[in-house]
């Protein structure tokens, strides 16, 4: 990968790559497997950074962060500074192996011991009028079979049919999500009724 | 150092005013307007969805084709999963699986048409707000707030564009107001006479399994039997029942749908397996729920985006007609 698609990945997620390359870039995350996982490592890391304090990692996010680290291509494209909140860009490669291993750090730090899998976490505001994403309780010491995977992805591509314009939106991004996208749920907690 | 985003300087200044609160008939009328843009509308737009347990950056690719609509999702960084929806058929490509899941397209139906719009019963089951907001993506918006009365559907944060309507942003979330889900667009743009190109999916599916639903053929165990719900959560009712087959189910099953207006619940009930019943069990795809259980030797499962309990007290308020007093419905 070279710097000029980090450049314009980090742009990208900035919001500041020019109309005229976002097509190109897309087409090229499109059809480039490994482009695009990359681009889901950089889009991973740079949501943990941007929800500082009060975070509790999600199960097995300091796996995928340490995965991802071990890559050693990897660099966090869009860290917010701490103290202004404003985006830090993209970082020369030498800063962003320490800014990398500060993210692991992070995540260790993020994970409270004791916690169970997929425990109830609090994110911290995102800005003005948005809410806190809330996280749900989850069994993850079981999970569905490619056989029951492919049978609620069958459900829910026939229940979008009678979804409204917005459900069906959500139900389809709920059946694109990567794996571990289906999570079983653990019913007392998750409830909360 | 790039400076601050302008929106979030907008958005400190839109914190520090007074939000000017609308009607539920104005958010009634976004709500219309939106679903309009959504449905006839020619986009092309890039959005972070995002969970606390993952994040990805998707495409959507929307061109009308004379009066149908055709639609394509796409995951840019995660599974490569892609949705295509064209006239006659909605096209789901598992690359990871080397599957494709194929579903005619329902449009026109009659259980589409039965299906409540946005009209004044949701009052009875969400609050409706409509305020000013800040700028989004260089454009002024409105934001909708759909607030759930009660803990048997999830509310719903929109962020509409006011000049078309269309949603820059959207969250859905529990009956405490926070955010389950979050779609955020970080580029949206408007079309007219899209190429069809666009439209085309980018997956190589040669070598993949394509999964068809097979031509619905008459079952006696489950057209003879009709499920009607015992009790069902408040503001939900019935509103279609049809037989179809699914992709990979060799079985037909019956397809009900349940709606309060807003939020809609599927289930489907097929016959299950001869061996000692499945344990029931419940499963989260983002903010869809699912459930399954089963009764009486079908396997009954309720998928929706509501939360969890919704789908869990409608699939198990399930029975067959004969057991509460009432006719089958029809087959559609």
């Amino acid at each position: 990968m070279t710097d000029q698609i980090r450049e314009q990945m980090s742009a990208l997620l900035d919001g500041e790559l020019p109309q005229d390359q976002i097509g190109l870039l897309v087409r090229r995350m499109e059809r480039d497997t490994e482009l695009k996982r990359a681009f889901g490592s950089y889009v991973l890391i740079g949501e943990t950074l941007r929800a500082p304090g009060g975070t509790t990692a999600s199960h097995g996010f300091a796996t995928r962060v340490q995965a991802i680290l071990a890559d050693g291509n990897t660099a966090p494209p869009a860290a917010l500074d701490p103290h202004t909140g404003r985006r830090l860009g993209w970082l020369k490669p030498a800063a962003a192996v320490v800014v990398a291993a500060g993210t692991a750090f992070a995540a260790v730090l993020l994970m409270r011991p004791g916690d169970p899998p997929g425990g109830v976490a609090t994110v911290a505001q995102v800005d003005e009028g948005s809410s806190a994403i809330a996280d749900f309780a989850a069994d993850d010491s079981a999970s569905p079979t490619p056989a029951q995977s492919q049978r609620l992805a069958g459900y829910l591509v026939a229940h979008s049919q009678f979804a409204t314009p917005i459900g069906r939106r959500n139900v389809w991004t709920s059946v694109l999500a990567q794996d571990p996208g289906i999570a079983r749920v653990a019913y007392e907690t998750a409830e909360g009724l | 150092m790039r400076l601050a985003r302008p929106a979030f300087a907008l958005s400190l200044v839109a914190a520090l005013c007074p939000a000017a609160n609308a009607t539920p008939d104005e958010a009634r009328t976004w709500l219309e307007r939106m679903s309009e843009a959504l449905a006839t509308r020619e986009y092309d737009g890039l959005f972070t969805h995002s969970n606390l347990r993952q994040s990805e950056t998707m495409r959507i690719v929307h061109r009308m084709e004379g009066r149908n609509s055709v639609e394509r999702l796409v995951s840019l960084d995660g599974s490569g999963r892609e949705i295509v929806r064209t006239p006659r058929e909605v096209h789901a490509y598992l690359p990871d699986r080397r599957v494709v899941l194929v579903e005619p397209r329902t449009d026109g139906g009659s259980l589409l048409k039965a299906l409540p719009t946005p009209g004044a019963e949701l009052d009875a089951q969400y609050l409706l707000e409509a305020r000013s907001g800040s700028r989004l993506l260089g454009r002024d918006v409105r934001v909708i707030e759909i607030r759930p009365r009660d803990a048997y559907r999830y509310g719903y944060r929109l962020w509409l564009d006011e000049k078309t309507a269309m949603p820059l942003r959207s969250e859905i979330c529990d009956q405490a107001g926070r955010a389950v889900e979050r779609i955020q667009f970080s580029k949206l743009d408007m079309h007219t006479n899209m190429p069809a190109s666009e439209t085309e999916p980018s997956v190589d599916a040669s070598g993949f399994r394509w999964v068809r639903s097979a031509r619905p053929v008459a079952d006696r165990r489950v057209a003879a039997t009709g499920w009607r719900p015992l009790k069902v959560p408040p503001g939900f009712r019935l509103v279609g029942s049809r037989v179809q087959s699914l992709p990979g189910n060799p079985m037909p099953v019956q397809h009900l749908v349940f709606s309060d207006g807003f939020a809609s619940v599927s289930v489907f009930i097929e016959p299950g397996s001869r061996s000692a019943p499945a344990p029931a069990e419940a499963s989260r795809m983002g903010a869809a729920s699912t459930f399954t259980t089963t009764v009486r030797g079908y396997m009954i499962t309720a998928v929706g985006e509501v939360p969890p309990t919704t789908v869990r007290d409608i699939a198990t308020s399930l029975a067959p007609a004969s057991d509460v007093g009432a006719t089958a419905p029809p087959a559609r």
